[in-house]
């Protein structure tokens, strides 16, 4: 897998190094790798509820 | 709790669960409700459901739900979890494959003059795979819930053997005959 590379503020690349430390993460990097995971699959989950209410609002299962 | 359960036939639309209130109809059960949405090409006989039921995510009234105890009301899987924890269930979740269920819902779609896109098909066989098993766990969960899973194909396929089940699941004297009769019927509609 090639690495991206992302620009975030350096307070907030402190504050997630902070975090990272104190949460027992190997790196700042894993760190934030985890975050943005763990927030993706929050807005999986949510597509995909709305996808289903949609299907099921236009099926008329739904009002 | 009150003791009398409510039957409920559940599943993702076009998974059988019509075809499933006719069987216990004919078997015998009440069906709760009489407005029931009208028949189309998409049912023919009818779609058992109640707007009430379409309303139970919107509203926290439920004492309609009292009236349907020993009764057999159609309720999608998406809406199970807003029953109310004051009444026993026996739920009847039909089950069938993705694949059909979806040609199904999209040739209902169509005759509703709506298009259903391939990207939004693979999209949605995820969502309700994953749906399916979160509320087979969260079923699993309720002591409230007594279910049993019933497979689409084997009710057209063998609908005496399912209606057998469906008897000593629910534990009432059924019709055996007359609910297999329904299901012969829809596979020689399908032929």
């Amino acid at each position: 897998m090639i690495d991206a590379q992302i620009k975030i503020s350096v307070e907030l690349f402190g504050k997630a190094e902070q975090y990272a430390r104190r949460a027992g993460y190997a790196s700042v990097d894993e760190f934030i790798s985890h975050i943005l995971e763990k927030e993706l699959a929050k807005l999986d989950e949510a597509e995909a509820q709305e996808l289903i209410k949609e299907r099921l609002k236009n099926l008329g299962y739904l009002s | 709790m009150i003791s009398t359960p409510i039957i409920v036939v559940s599943g993702l639309p076009r998974s059988g669960t019509s075809m499933m209130m006719q069987m216990l109809e004919a078997g015998g059960v009440p069906i709760y409700g009489e407005a029931r949405r009208q028949a189309d090409a998409d049912n023919p006989r009818g779609y058992y459901e109640l707007a009430r039921v379409k309303e139970l995510v919107k509203t926290q009234h439920h004492t309609w739900l009292g009236a349907a105890q020993g009764k057999a009301v159609k309720i999608i899987s998406p809406l199970l979890q807003e029953l109310p924890g004051a009444y026993a269930y026996q739920v009847i979740l039909m089950n069938r494959d993705l694949s059909e269920v979806l040609l199904s819902q999209n040739k209902m779609l169509a005759r509703r003059g709506q298009q259903a896109d391939k990207d939004a098909n693979d999209k949605l066989r995820a969502s309700f795979a994953k749906h399916l098993h979160e509320i087979k766990n969260w079923l699993g969960q309720q002591a409230n819930f007594k279910v049993i899973a019933v497979d689409y194909r084997q009710v057209v396929n063998a609908p005496a053997v399912q209606a057998k089940r469906l008897q000593e699941f629910l534990e009432i004297n059924l019709n055996l005959e007359k609910m297999a009769a329904v299901a012969d019927e829809k596979l020689y509609r399908n032929r």
